[in-house]
């Protein structure tokens, strides 16, 4: 069996922020391929928060799939051996909160390595915000206050990328001058936008809302340059008729 | 901290009026960092309600949420006299602290002066190794190391710590160091141990040495911390009232 190595980076929404819009989280459970697919929560980007461990399950009902989810901060829940029970999944469902710590926290329990295992090995892995800009070579964080930081991620996929392109005012400026100041090319998504990527290529731009987009941002000759990208809504096509 | 303080006994807890004594300030600026925990809500609660009611100002850093509360780190701890370290996954807790550069500024505080206080893996951090329970078993972690030797936590509360911590000891693996239960404490002043104190009479701390490949507990008899006259359970003394009347004003005026 051979899966072929899958990311789908939402630059916000799924359950976590888009109540009664199930839109992205029905796409990455049909990107498996699977009818009923192993889904693994990891919340460590929030603290491994209870209540948001909590909302997975009544979203990722096992109904449709099977859920399970792996805590870092209390290892006698959630499963066992982290590395075993993340290479058995179909799909990898990271949470958001702060990747700067996540990518710590991960790196402590070698899920770094665990998970571009997984990855290579063809389970889908997605996720919103801190669980989309951990993906790529370096994610843009809003962390510490003052300024937008380059964090470096996982590096699964080559360039960077930047969340909630269209919510927090700052992103925007902040990415372009990131990418002017050497940060790597790469990709900014809206609240609602998800990228999705086979191997290491983007195949296809989704939306859970009609306007949401995403963006290309290169650097050409010291300056940032914004290339929108074509985007398929996945709702009912919008009528145009009030 | 063996265990204990606000996160495990009974308020008004004589840990965490210990700790405040420490600090010689007359209104000590106590700062948590519940990162070992996963800043859990639930901790940051029950700290800002504990302290609320002693005299002091009491704050906290949550490296989950600076991105909604952002906080000039080092700015903040280094102006505390005393920083607070709930407990959790020791493993985690370094992990994080490294991520947002935390080890270094704690070590700049230490070195300034502030009073670095904390229960359970708030307690093994100092330490260069401590015997954690991070990965589901009990198991041998490196801390921060400023102080030299291991630590281990719960030594009576959690009883599967005890004999991990003496076999590490005794194989090598780690250094020699304390074993410290529930309800006591450990002192140090530098690196010197100065004090052993405990808030119940039974709690012990043991010193732990190796030799020809055996693993050997020392007893150490803690002073037994004493209630205050006005810390009786259950009322509400004046002055108590007085200092959330003069907190809540205070926080009218800041505009939250």
């Amino acid at each position: 069996m051979s899966r072929v190595p899958q990311v789908v980076a939402f630059g916000g929404g799924g359950f976590s922020m888009e109540s009664g819009n199930a839109l992205l989280d029905d796409y990455v459970l049909a990107a498996t391929g699977r009818e009923r697919p192993k889904v693994c929560f990891l919340p460590t980007a929030s603290g491994d928060a209870d209540h948001y461990i909590v909302r997975f399950y009544r979203h990722f009902s096992a109904g449709r799939c099977e859920p399970s989810h792996v805590s870092l901060f209390r290892r006698d829940c959630g499963a066992p051996e982290p590395r075993e029970h993340l290479l058995q999944q179909d799909l990898v469902y990271v949470g958001g909160g702060c990747v700067r710590s996540m990518l710590g926290a991960w790196r402590a329990h070698g899920l770094d390595g665990a998970l571009r295992e997984a990855w290579a090995d063809g389970v889908v892995m997605c996720g919103l915000s801190a669980g989309s800009l951990c993906w790529f070579e370096q994610g843009l964080t809003a962390f510490h206050g003052e300024e937008s930081r380059p964090v470096a991620g996982l590096g699964l996929l080559t360039g960077s990328n930047a969340v909630h392109y269209d919510k927090e005012p700052r992103r925007r400026p902040d990415y372009h001058a990131a990418v002017r100041a050497g940060m790597a090319p790469g990709w900014a998504a809206d609240d609602g936008a998800a990228l999705h990527f086979v191997g290491s290529r983007l195949a296809r731009v989704v939306s859970s809302r009609p306007g949401a987009s995403a963006y290309r941002v290169d650097r050409v000759d010291g300056e940032a340059v914004e290339m929108p990208l074509a985007v398929d809504y996945l709702g009912a096509p919008v009528s145009l008729v009030a | 901290m063996g265990g204990g303080g606000f996160t495990m006994e009974a308020e008004p807890s004589l840990f965490d009026d210990y700790v405040l004594s420490l600090a010689p300030a007359r209104e000590p600026r106590i700062c948590l960092l519940p990162t070992a925990g996963g800043d859990s809500e639930e901790q940051i609660r029950r700290f800002l309600i504990a302290f609320g009611d002693r005299l002091c100002e009491p704050t906290h850093v949550s490296l989950f949420r600076l991105g909604n509360r952002p906080v000039p780190l080092r700015e903040h701890l280094l102006a505390q006299d005393v920083i607070y370290v709930g407990g959790g996954s020791l493993i985690n807790l370094l992990a994080l602290w490294r991520a947002h550069g935390l080890d270094t500024l704690l070590r700049e505080a230490w070195q300034a002066g502030i009073v670095l206080a904390g229960l359970s893996a708030g307690s093994m951090c100092w330490f260069e190794h401590g015997i954690t329970n991070s990965h589901g078993h009990p198991a041998p972690a490196a801390g921060l190391g400023f102080l030299p030797g291991s630590n281990s936590v719960h030594y009576d509360g959690e009883p599967e710590r005890r004999p991990a911590y003496l076999e590490a000891v005794a194989s090598g693996a780690i250094p020699p160091g304390y074993g410290v239960d529930d309800c006591a404490g450990l002192l140090f002043r530098g690196t010197r141990l100065a004090e052993v104190v405990a808030s119940r009479p039974d709690a012990r701390a043991y010193r732990v040495t190796a030799s020809g490949g055996r693993a050997h507990e020392h007893e150490l008899e803690p002073r037994v911390l004493a209630r205050g006259a006005h810390d009786l359970p259950g009322a509400v003394p004046h002055d108590i009232g007085e200092l959330r009347l003069l907190h809540a004003a205070r926080r009218t005026m800041r505009g939250r």
